[in-house]
């Protein structure tokens, strides 16, 4: 394989479209190449700037209200429809939602027990995270940037991974306050979606979770393992958060055995 | 299931990705309600025809339609506007703008050809297979590729023209 032939697959590699024997050889090559290295930054670089910056659009009620009509006034009258509802809270388009969602987890904050607060504040963490210019401190998809670069920041250093391969590739780390001190969030994507999981240690015990809420369209995932209590926060489906999970799950359990 | 409430479960729950591919295609919003609502029109119609049961392939079929609504509509009521749009938007650039980086690549974005634009509103933001764009584009998965491959190398740029900004 040439180097040219590498670097045209490293698109097809980071949409996840590449066969997994085709993506293990152009891993090794990323390894050894720096022109592709910078090749697929730059190409992260820029996911994460379309994620923060170039918005998905609502339908406006009034076209999702005739769409409905037509559709209803075609079939005989029915029982009352679900779907309404739920659309209410689809995950929204960005600059809509903001203002809203982030006035109404911080009203809800005030009233809540410590672990719904705690819940609020990674929520609001993850909204904050997605407005632009705030999603990293440390931009970089490579885990040995991203490590170092919480020495001297915090008293942990948290363990990240790159998940480029499986269609997670990391985007990059920032440092966040939740529960009353700073911790670790790092940054990861899928497609136009951006997964935030913010960690810090924790008083040993056993491993659990991970438990799942979902509120203001967003889902939150939590879990602990022996070292860390872990929080995931996005829009992402919740399939796909859990397939993630276990992914950090089982980097975490190789990383311990290591 | 009779084709209301079929293209309610099937197609409805779809209305806000094909909302956001019009707005991409047409970069107007009053002309995106026009072809989401004439899409909408048709997909009804066509429901019976369509056989696929799960959500990611309905979502790429109504995607098609407002696709190609866009496409005939755009001669219809624009027939100029594929001559002139690249000019205007270059002019328009002449105009003071909020230099802020979202500002900047949605610009870049919106002065890409729309076969070029189409690919990256299905792939970045509507999170599309190659096949499913493929489909939903009519051309085959190599141009696909290539098409994306050259549009982020265009957005690629017109970032860095912000950051040296």
């Amino acid at each position: 394989m040439t180097h040219a032939s590498f670097e045209a697959q490293v698109d097809t590699y980071l949409d996840g479209e590449l066969a997994a024997g085709d993506a293990r050889a152009l891993e090794t090559h990323l390894a050894q190449c720096p022109d592709c290295t910078r090749f697929r930054d730059g190409r992260l670089e820029l996911r994460a700037a379309i994620v923060a910056g170039v918005p998905t659009f609502q339908a406006p009620p009034a076209l999702h209200e005739r769409v409905l009509a037509a559709a209803r006034g075609s079939s005989s009258p029915r029982a009352p429809h679900r779907f309404t509802v739920q659309n209410v809270w689809r995950p929204l388009a960005l600059a809509a939602s903001l203002a809203v969602v982030a006035l109404g987890s911080w009203t809800l904050a005030l009233q809540r027990a410590a672990g719904e607060a705690l819940a609020d504040d990674v929520l609001a963490s993850h909204i904050r995270s997605l407005m632009p210019g705030h999603l990293t401190d440390v931009p970089s998809s490579d885990q040995h940037t991203v490590k170092p670069w919480f020495n001297g920041r915090l008293d942990y250093s948290p363990p990240v991974y790159d998940f480029a391969g499986r269609g997670y590739p990391l985007l990059g780390g920032r440092i966040d306050y939740v529960g009353g001190r700073a911790v670790a969030a790092l940054v990861y994507g899928r497609r136009q979606h951006v997964i935030n999981v913010l960690l810090w240690p924790a008083a040993s015990g056993p491993a659990s979770g991970p438990s799942t809420r979902t509120r203001q369209g967003y889902h939150e995932l939590h879990w602990t393992t022996p070292d860390y209590t872990c929080w995931l926060v996005s829009d992402l489906g919740l399939a796909e958060l859990q397939e993630f999970v276990l992914l950090l799950r089982q980097a975490d359990s190789a990383a311990g055995a290591r | 299931m009779e084709s209301g409430a079929r293209f309610e479960a099937l197609v409805l729950p779809h209305l806000d990705a094909a909302y956001t591919l019009a707005r991409y295609l047409t970069r107007n919003a009053q002309d995106a309600e026009d072809i989401v609502q004439d899409a909408c029109l048709r997909a009804l119609k066509y429901l019976e025809g369509f056989r696929g049961e799960e959500a990611t392939s309905a979502r790429a079929w109504l995607l098609t339609i407002v696709r190609n609504t866009a496409h005939s509509w755009r001669k219809r009521h624009r027939p100029d506007a594929l001559a002139v749009e690249f000019d205007e938007m270059e002019h328009s650039d002449a105009v003071v703008h909020d230099p802020e980086a979202k500002e900047t690549l949605g610009r870049a974005l919106d002065r890409l050809a729309p076969e070029f634009r189409e690919v990256v509103v299905l792939r970045e933001l509507q999170g599309l297979s190659y096949k499913e764009i493929s489909d939903v584009t009519g051309v085959p998965i190599g141009t696909v590729m290539s098409r994306l491959s050259r549009a982020r190398a265009r957005l690629q740029e017109a970032l860095r023209e912000e950051e040296v900004r």
